[in-house]
């Protein structure tokens, strides 16, 4: 039986997808590949709030770099809820990723310096004591979640550290993103009071180091700077930024670990050649991230126009699907299969244009941290049940249940 | 990508921003090969070579 708000089943994907439908969240890429190989390779849907959903990699990346036509006013790929402009922090968003030029530019310049390769080289050491640290929990027993028990726990502890609050508050971070990203995706009522909670309480930490500087510390240092006309930066810019990192920070990169581990459990092949020959791993990672890539972010039409033979009208919502635009034939040879190798690989799993990911770099190193400590100390696993991974899509894609089993030692 | 591609011709600078180490952009030989594949997987395109 079906209940009379289950959402009507899709029929023509082309013009009315549904993001959240059971099979395409499990695998979307029949679908994608369908679209995107078709005469019309932009899809257009109503569900959701509205959107259209561009599957090449050309257009994707040309929509992510004309910032002027398609503005990041707003960047969840469903419609808010109404009330978020008027809720209790309704003029605090998440700079810069939520910004517009010309305040981009600063918006941007202020964080660059904390996420750059150098500046997260100093998160690898206490990365990898901390997934030593979980593995330690479940190795004894022969399974364990690499999604729950492991993926899930790392990245919010990493970004808990980079803004000095305490690891304590990890799984209420958690819980709140899931909010704002996962059940509030379709739910705008569950994603104000997630976002408000997010919000609340990081005004209660900035109130904490305006009253108790500290020494080291990002947000004391973020309330010091000085906006682009070298006036102080105002709370919201600061507050926005805490909420950026949490919700940018956590469900993406913890889906990143989570489906390079999902790959591994069925390619010991790929687990061997990562063993014989360690100095793959760099490109190895690059490959990962353009199959697996997690995020597909949106933009706003800014004014009528006509993309690719589309009508897009002022307000309309694009979705860059970015793990669309990484398996499109026209620019990778062979782009549903793994390569560990692959030399050729402009792959855009962090989006491209003015606001490319910042955190790349710090992404990249717990994934590749996550990965190289879990096949250290457990080089041989598999599945429990392939049919009983479950998946997280919309805006962030990866596996939120993902058992393993493996011989114990 | 460039600096994982070709990490003795490409580097960041303290904005994580690419950064050209060789000294006025000349490519010694056998880093060529490397300069190419940084280019080829350069997702802004950011990187022009030129035969000399």
């Amino acid at each position: 039986m079906t209940s009379p708000n289950a959402p009507e089943a899709v029929v023509d994907w082309h013009t009315d997808y549904d993001m959240f439908d059971p099979q395409y969240l499990i695998n979307p890429f029949p679908v994608l590949n369908d679209i995107r190989e078709s005469e019309c390779p932009i899809a257009h849907s109503d569900r959701w709030g509205g959107s259209w959903l561009p599957t090449r990699y050309e257009d994707v990346v040309a929509i992510a770099q004309e910032y002027q036509a398609f503005t990041s006013r707003q960047i969840i790929v469903t419609a808010p809820p109404p009330q978020q402009a008027e809720g209790a922090y309704g003029g605090v968003a998440a700079p810069p990723i939520t910004s517009d030029p010309p305040d981009h530019h600063w918006h941007r310049r202020l964080i660059l310096p904390v996420f750059s390769p150098q500046s997260v080289a100093k998160y690898e050491a206490t990365t990898r004591e901390l997934c030593h640290r979980l593995i330690d929990k479940f190795l004894a027993t022969g399974q364990g979640d690499a999604a729950s028990e492991y993926a899930q726990q790392i990245p919010v502890r990493v970004i808990s550290l980079m803004l000095g609050v305490p690891l304590e508050m990890a799984d209420e971070f958690t819980s709140w993103v899931r909010g704002v990203l996962e059940t509030g995706l379709q739910d705008p009522v569950v994603r104000l009071e997630n976002r408000n909670k997010i919000i609340g309480y990081f005004v209660n930490t900035l109130a904490d180091r305006k009253a108790n500087p500290r020494e080291d510390d990002l947000i004391t240092e973020l309330l010091a700077s000085k906006d682009g006309d070298g006036n102080p930066v105002p709370d919201s810019y600061v507050l926005g930024v805490c909420n950026l990192m949490l919700v940018a920070g956590v469900d993406t990169t913890w889906s990143a670990i989570g489906s390079t581990l999902w790959h591994f459990a069925q390619h010991p092949e790929h687990r061997q050649a990562l063993r014989e020959d360690p100095e793959m791993w760099p490109r190895a990672l690059e490959e990962l991230l353009r199959v697996y890539a997690p995020v597909t972010m949106a933009r706003i039409v800014d004014h009528d126009t006509e993309f690719q033979g589309c009508p897009m009208k002022a307000g309309d919502r694009v979705l860059m699907s970015f793990p669309s635009a990484n398996r499109d034939p026209r620019m990778f040879e062979d782009p549903d299969t793994v390569k560990l190798d692959r030399e050729h690989n402009r792959h855009v799993a962090f989006g491209a244009g003015i606001h490319r990911c910042a955190g790349s770099n710090l992404a990249r190193l717990e994934v590749r941290v996550a990965a190289q400590v879990w096949l250290e100390r457990i080089p041989e696993f598999e599945l429990v049940d392939p049919a009983a991974v479950t998946w997280a899509g919309g805006q962030v894609r990866g596996p939120r249940i993902c058992m393993m089993k493996f011989p114990v030692a | 990508m460039c600096a994982i591609a070709a990490p003795k011709v490409f580097g960041s600078d303290d904005f994580g921003n690419a950064i050209v180490l060789v000294e006025n952009g000349d490519v010694p030989a056998e880093l060529q090969t490397a300069t190419r594949i940084a280019q080829s997987n350069c997702p802004e395109r950011a990187i022009v070579l030129e035969e000399v």
